[in-house]
Parts: C-alpha cells; sequence; structure tokens
C-alpha cells in the first residue's frame, strides 16, 4: 500500500516535472499556425537575425574551441598550486548572471573601462559575449574529456616515439573527440541563446548585432508574430544540436556523458 | 482562514522609463513597473496584473482604449526632446548638425518605443534623417539611451530633457528649437481588468492634482497645455 502510494507520488512529480518543461516549449508552436510561422521567416528581421547570430556564434565557437583546447588541456594535466581557483575562475560565467557578465565586460572592454577598446556596439562586442558565457560550458566538458584519457596510452606513445604535440594530436584528441565534440555543441547551443550580455555590451541593431535571441525581445512588442517565429526557430535549432549531440556516435567513448536517449 | 487584501491595496503601476524618479517621489507607496511604453502596452495585452498605465505618448494608450483594454486615457504632463553627449564629448558634438558626420556612435531607442518615434520626427524635422546612418543601437527604452551615453560608451543619444537631468554631471546637453519638437505628451489610463479600479481612478485623479503637477513641473516635465 505505501510502495504504491510512493510510487504514485514519483509518477505524479515526474508528470509535473516534464510538464512544466514541456509546456512552454510546445506552446510557441500552438499560439501561431505551422503556415504563419513559415511565413514569417522570410521577414527580413528574422533573415537578418539569423546571418547575424550564424556569424557571430560561429566566430565565437571557433575562439572558444582555438583557446579552451590548449586551456583545458593545459588544467586537466599539470597538477598545480591554485589550479582548482583556475578551474573555479573557467567556470564562473556559467553561473553569473547574463548582466553582471554584460557589465563586466564593458567594464574590461568599454570605451571608458579598463582596455579602453572600442568594441561596444560592433560585431566583435557580440562575438565576445558569446564566447565570455559560452567557453565555460567546453572547457569544462574538454577538462573532463582530458582528465578520461588513459595515462598509460599517452605514456605509450611517448615510449614508442612519439612526440608530445604528435601524441595530442595523433592518441589523446581523437580519444578526447567525444567528450569534446559533446562540449562544443553543448557551447554552441548556449552561446546561440546568448541574451543579456549581449543586450548590455553590443547593443541591439537589425543587421549587425541583433542576434536571434535579441530579435525576439525587440519584436515581442513589435510584431508579435515575428517573435513567436524567431523563437520556433531557436527551439528547432536548439533540438537539433541536442539530438545530434545523443546521436553522436563518439560521445559516449569518453567519460563526459549525457544520458542516452535510448 | 485567507484573507483577501483588497482592503489598502497597493495599486500596480505600469509606467514609462522616463516617470522613473518622478513618480515615486509623488507617491512612493505604490508598486511601479517602469520600461518602455510599448513594452508595458505588450505586457497588459498578454494579461499583465496592472492597475494602472501610463505612456509617453497618446497614441499607444488609445490603442488600448481602442481594444477595450484600458479605460478613457487622459494627458497629465508634457516633455521634450534633447540630445545628450558624455560629459568627456569624445565625439566632440557641439550641435544637433554634428550627428551627420560619419563614424559617430549615435544611440537611440529602437522604433516603436514612443522616445525613439519623437527622436526620428526631430531629426526629420531638423533635415537630418541621414544621422539615423549613425545609429549603433536600438534601445528598448529612453534610460538605456541614457546609461550608454552617461557610461561613456555611446557619443550621442536622444532623451528627454528629464532624463538628461538625473544624471547631471556625467552628461552635457545640447538643446534642439522648439520648431523641431514634436508634441511630447504622457497619457495614463485605468487598465480595464483591474481589480482595484476605484482606487486608481482616485490615484489618477490626484495626479492631475496641483501637488503631483508641481512635483512633475520640479522634475522638469512641462505644464499641460
Amino acid at each position: 500500500m505505501r510502495r504504491a502510494a510512493a510510487a504514485v507520488v514519483v509518477f505524479l512529480a515526474t508528470f509535473v516535472a516534464l510538464g512544466f518543461l514541456a509546456v512552454p516549449v510546445l506552446a510557441i508552436f500552438t499560439r501561431v499556425s505551422p503556415g504563419r510561422l513559415v511565413a514569417q521567416l522570410g521577414n527580413p528581421v528574422v533573415t537578418d537575425a539569423l546571418a547575424v547570430s550564424a556569424k557571430t556564434t560561429l566566430a565565437a565557437q571557433a575562439l572558444v574551441l582555438a583557446f579552451g583546447t590548449p586551456a583545458a588541456w593545459m588544467l586537466a594535466s599539470r597538477r598545480f598550486r591554485g589550479r582548482s581557483l583556475l578551474v573555479t575562475l573557467v567556470e564562473l560565467p556559467l553561473v553569473l548572471p547574463p548582466a553582471v557578465a554584460g557589465l563586466g565586460l564593458l567594464a574590461a572592454f568599454g570605451r571608458t573601462g579598463l582596455l579602453h577598446t572600442s568594441f561596444p556596439f560592433t560585431q566583435t562586442a557580440v562575438v565576445l559575449a558569446v564566447a565570455f558565457v559560452a567557453s565555460p560550458l567546453y572547457v569544462r566538458a574538454a577538462i573532463a574529456a582530458f582528465e578520461g584519457v588513459d595515462e598509460n596510452v599517452v605514456a605509450a606513445s611517448r615510449t614508442l616515439g612519439a612526440g608530445p604535440v604528435r601524441t595530442f594530436f595523433r592518441v589523446v584528441l581523437p580519444l578526447a573527440a567525444g567528450g569534446l565534440g559533446a562540449g562544443g555543441a553543448l557551447a554552441f547551443a548556449r552561446g546561440l541563446g546568448e541574451f543579456g550580455a549581449t543586450i548590455m555590451f553590443a547593443g541591439s541593431l537589425r543587421g549587425v548585432t541583433q542576434t536571434l535571441p535579441l530579435a525576439v525581445y525587440a519584436e515581442f512588442d513589435v510584431n508579435f508574430d515575428v517573435a513567436l517565429a524567431v523563437s520556433a526557430l531557436l527551439v528547432l535549432i536548439s533540438a537539433a544540436l541536442l539530438v545530434t549531440l545523443k546521436w553522436l556516435p563518439s560521445a559516449s567513448t569518453s567519460r563526459f556523458r549525457f544520458a542516452t536517449s535510448s | 482562514m485567507i484573507r483577501i487584501a483588497t482592503i489598502n491595496a497597493t495599486l500596480t503601476i505600469f509606467a514609462a522609463a522616463s516617470l522613473t524618479n518622478v513618480f515615486p517621489s509623488i507617491d512612493p507607496a505604490q508598486t511601479y513597473s517602469f520600461a518602455g511604453s510599448n513594452s508595458l502596452a505588450a505586457q497588459i495585452r498578454q494579461g499583465a496584473p496592472a492597475d494602472i498605465f501610463a505612456s509617453a505618448n497618446t497614441s499607444i494608450p488609445q490603442q488600448l482604449y481602442a481594444d477595450g483594454l484600458v479605460e478613457k486615457p487622459v494627458v497629465f504632463t508634457r516633455n521634450a526632446l534633447i540630445l545628450i553627449v558624455p560629459r568627456s564629448n569624445p565625439a566632440h558634438i557641439h550641435s544637433v548638425y554634428d550627428l551627420r558626420r560619419s563614424g559617430i556612435k549615435l544611440v537611440v531607442a529602437a522604433p516603436g518605443v514612443p522616445v525613439g518615434d519623437y527622436t526620428r520626427v526631430v531629426l526629420h524635422n531638423l533635415g537630418l534623417d541621414d544621422a539615423l546612418q549613425n545609429v549603433v543601437s536600438n534601445e528598448s527604452d529612453v534610460r538605456e539611451v541614457l546609461a550608454k551615453v552617461a557610461l561613456g560608451e555611446a557619443d550621442a543619444g536622444f532623451v528627454y530633457t528629464t532624463d538628461a537631468r538625473t544624471v547631471k554631471g556625467r552628461v552635457a546637453t545640447i538643446g534642439i528649437r522648439w520648431s523641431a519638437q514634436p508634441i511630447v505628451q504622457y497619457a495614463i489610463a485605468v487598465v480595464s481588468a483591474s481589480p482595484n479600479k476605484a482606487v486608481a481612478r482616485a490615484w489618477v485623479k490626484r495626479l492631475l492634482r496641483k501637488p503631483a503637477q508641481a512635483k512633475l513641473l520640479e522634475a522638469g516635465f512641462l505644464r499641460i497645455k
């Protein structure tokens, strides 16, 4: 009797949790008919935002991979004083409110900031904001992936005469690829959705700094249908990224895992 | 027993961002939500629980009135636009006509935001439509424009004269001649779905009386014609 009651409670809690997460996402698609949704996707506001988002998110992703991979390798393979402090520092943007990130970027890169750059209101600012909030997701996953690589295999490669660079590219990287890919995909998805830091640091100008999430915000009170269409587009892209992640065959070879879909 | 808080209910007042400082000074006891009037109108359309809506123009509340979402709006104050530059004036802007120079970082409010629409009217009246090519960001309300200029990140921005007064010392102002000024009238209305309509109507009435009007004038708002 008690066990049955517990089962009912668990079932109900699960139902509420899943419903709570799924309903808002699905509701986006119920507010406007699919035909109108598709029609809105041809709206210049949407195509401009899509172009800005694609360009800035890809550029940010390139930066994240280029700088994040060596950093993660260093943090994973060396043990030194202050290492955990550095790891915490890397993870901090993950939990930081985006508005705080935006303010920090202004304080650092603003014209009146520490480094006196002229980045604000440019696409560079969008790229930096996206890289800032998205990189922790990649670096964290990459550290875990590198730590999961069997040290004996690395040692064997070195004993057999491969240099450290060759060993890194031919042994470590392929073994960590699943985790790196998963982290990269997550960082990309987070970057695509970046809003708060961008609007504070880069502003919002159609065709220049107005990314898809900024377009949702801008169109919310101008043309609700457009806001819905962009939102639907973002849901679909994000879902596609997550699905790809779970189907990625190599994702299961690393220690860094997500729940499998089957 | 649950008591329903209808007695002494504080009003939820949705008000244009430019009223951020003056409304709480007139009546600190109410709950305020300040944003671009168009955002607030969109929220009211989506069923946000506002009792009163104060807009920086007359057209948005008029539209809500036509759709039955608010009661008949009344004009309660006026304002004017001004050009602001950071105190350091990095782009050396000394007249509105300097806005035509290329490379200037001009920040304005987006079209649809009242101050964004007024800004475009001013530029048009001055024959400065091409200055819009220098816009580097369309902000969601006047206070965002103010912040970006006061911070020194933007070279110039259009705000209400009342906004410029709230950051004295951080921005320099450049006046706009009266003949180029748009008619900036603020309208207020009680929200039809409000459960506190009687209290809300009394509040609006009080806003039109002398003490409240004096506070508005003190903050730099203009007398209703």
